[in-house]
């Protein structure tokens, strides 16, 4: 809920702010993209390669994070009424670090050069350190909690875990310190994905369903519930993990809370995809689009998983492994995030130009609305685009000479006209705003 | 005079819109009641810039909210959006 007792709109970041992680998320797109075009069929031969790995962190570092953390940085003073502290140097130092330790860090898979990696960790431990303790002193302050506000601090504890993890495995790599390697990368992964990702969706999910999609609200117990479920299990998931490794104790335990937080994400899935069924406005949507292939992605991964469950030898292929980390990554990150970001780029430049607008009191200009902002061929046409990249990165799974390449072409020219999409957005916000500007001088 | 504006169906930026649009045209002693499905918090420091004050209650059936606008200094509209809402409520 959004808290009008403490609401100011002086208190939201400029712009530029968000703007800047949403518009660099897709060029780390592009730079996966490139990848697969260059690597071809052995940037997805199993999860271990150097190329799967720099691949796997510019989509989660570079793509999935980046807009994360801006939506975060942007949308707290707006839903829970408190404001990051310092957002502007904030915002400006936690994009700068995560950009150039995201690059250093791909750069250190790619060449296996260790320098490079240490050199990511610093930057990358600075910027996410940075960034959660200004969040986490937001979230300290907020006054009235809300379902939405306990998923970000249950996210932001994910993330917390997510990339103190992260900074081991390179300590590890680095011979710095002895680490169980494929342990702690899975619990790694685990927490990124199905903590860090998934807790903060659901808890946007909760605000921007009911609003922008007009459906009705999610169940109550849901929002209750739900999100301290997931993390309950994840923390019992992870200390099972390493105590049944460690004293080699019976392992069904450790799929069994696993399977419970599958449950839950298939739970989340299917009540989303009900509500928006229900929705009340029965017009095109391509956000809508979006949304559906992440939640369906979440469930078809869900599905995967407990057959691999039950079915040992299915576990066992080369292809499992991979299909679960595209399917959770592409499918259900990239096209939730995609959807997100057509939503919130065009009402947060609307509503920056309308208090301008108002600020000024020049009523003859003219304010573009959501749909002039963001015309649906354009991200129609996107979208089509990321449908035919998600068909393409499955079949090149099974048939990786065939259609890896392709793949890789197809996710660039998504990246791409988001990019322009994003960008046209902020083009537009910068012309109209000159306007207002303009026309308020003439008017004094 | 009551002017009634709903917006409960409406996806955002449209109810914003529609509400801002609605107030200019509001004549000395009106009022608008704006039916709306969620509480709109981005509204109300707008509508204190444009010089308007506001009343929020409960709404009824699907309408979860319903938010009186009158101009700063219309004291008729001010008393008919009292009595209104009084009535309403008992």
């Amino acid at each position: 809920m959004l808290h009008s007792a403490n609401l100011s709109l002086d208190q939201a970041p400029p712009l530029s702010i968000p703007l800047r992680f949403f518009l660099t998320a897709p060029l780390f797109g592009l730079g996966a993209a490139f990848l697969l075009i260059i690597y071809g069929p052995e940037a997805l031969f199993s999860r271990w390669e150097t190329a799967t790995l720099a691949l796997t962190h510019l989509l989660t570092l570079g793509f999935l994070a980046l807009v994360m953390c801006g939506a975060i940085l942007q949308m707290l003073p707006v839903i829970a009424g408190s404001p990051v502290p310092r957002v502007h140097l904030v915002g400006t130092l936690v994009h700068l670090l995560l950009t150039l330790g995201t690059t250093l860090l791909v750069a250190g898979f790619l060449t296996d050069a260790s320098f490079w990696l240490e050199a990511a960790a610093l930057l990358l431990t600075a910027g996410f350190g940075i960034f959660i303790l200004a969040v986490t002193i937001a979230l300290w302050r907020v006054k009235a909690t809300s379902a939405t506000i306990n998923g970000m601090r249950m996210a932001i504890l994910s993330l917390v875990v997510t990339a103190g993890l992260g900074v081991m495995l390179i300590a590890g790599r680095a011979r710095w310190i002895q680490l169980d390697t494929l342990l702690f990368a899975d619990i790694h992964l685990t927490w990124g994905l199905l903590g860090w990702v998934a807790l903060l969706v659901v808890g946007i999910a909760y605000q921007v369903v009911p609003m922008f999609q007009v459906t009705p609200e999610y169940p109550a117990w849901i929002k209750r519930w739900l999100t301290r479920t997931l993390l309950f299990f994840l923390i019992l998931w992870s200390a099972l993990k390493i105590v049944v490794t460690q004293y080699q104790l019976p392992a069904f335990v450790v799929p069994a809370s696993l399977g419970i937080i599958i449950c839950g994400y298939i739970l989340f899935a299917s009540v989303t995809l009900l509500l928006q069924h229900r929705r009340r406005r029965r017009v095109f949507d391509v956000t809508l689009l979006f949304w559906r292939t992440g939640l369906g992605s979440i469930l078809v991964c869900a599905l995967l998983w407990i057959s691999g469950y039950f079915a040992p030898a299915l576990k066992e292929l080369p292809q499992f492994d991979l299909l679960l980390g595209i399917g959770l990554i592409a499918g259900a990150g990239l096209s939730l995030l995609n959807g997100m970001l057509y939503k919130i780029v065009p009402f947060l430049t609307w509503f920056h130009l309308q208090n301008r607008q108002l600020t000024l009191m020049c009523m003859t200009v003219k304010i573009p609305n959501m749909k002039e902002l963001l015309p649906d061929r354009t991200s129609k046409l996107q979208f089509s685009v990321h449908l035919v990249f998600l068909t393409m990165i499955i079949l090149s799974i099974f048939f990786p000479a065939w259609f890896t390449h392709a793949a890789g072409v197809m996710f660039g020219l998504s990246c791409l006209l988001l990019w322009l999409n994003l960008a046209r957005i902020s083009w537009r916000y910068r012309a109209v705003n000159r306007t207002l500007l303009s026309s308020s001088k003439k008017d004094t | 005079m009551e002017q009634t504006l709903d917006v409960s169906m409406l996806e955002p930026c449209e109810p914003l819109n529609r509400t801002l649009a609605a107030i200019m045209e509001l004549s000395e002693g009106d009022y608008l009641r704006v039916i709306h499905r969620r509480e709109p918090h981005l509204l109300y420091p707008l509508l204190e810039k444009q010089g308007f004050s506001r009343l929020t209650v409960p709404g009824h059936s699907n309408a979860a909210f319903e938010i009186y606008i009158w101009r700063q200094q219309d004291t008729v509209a001010q008393a008919a959006v009292q009595s209104a809402t009084h009535s309403a409520r008992f």
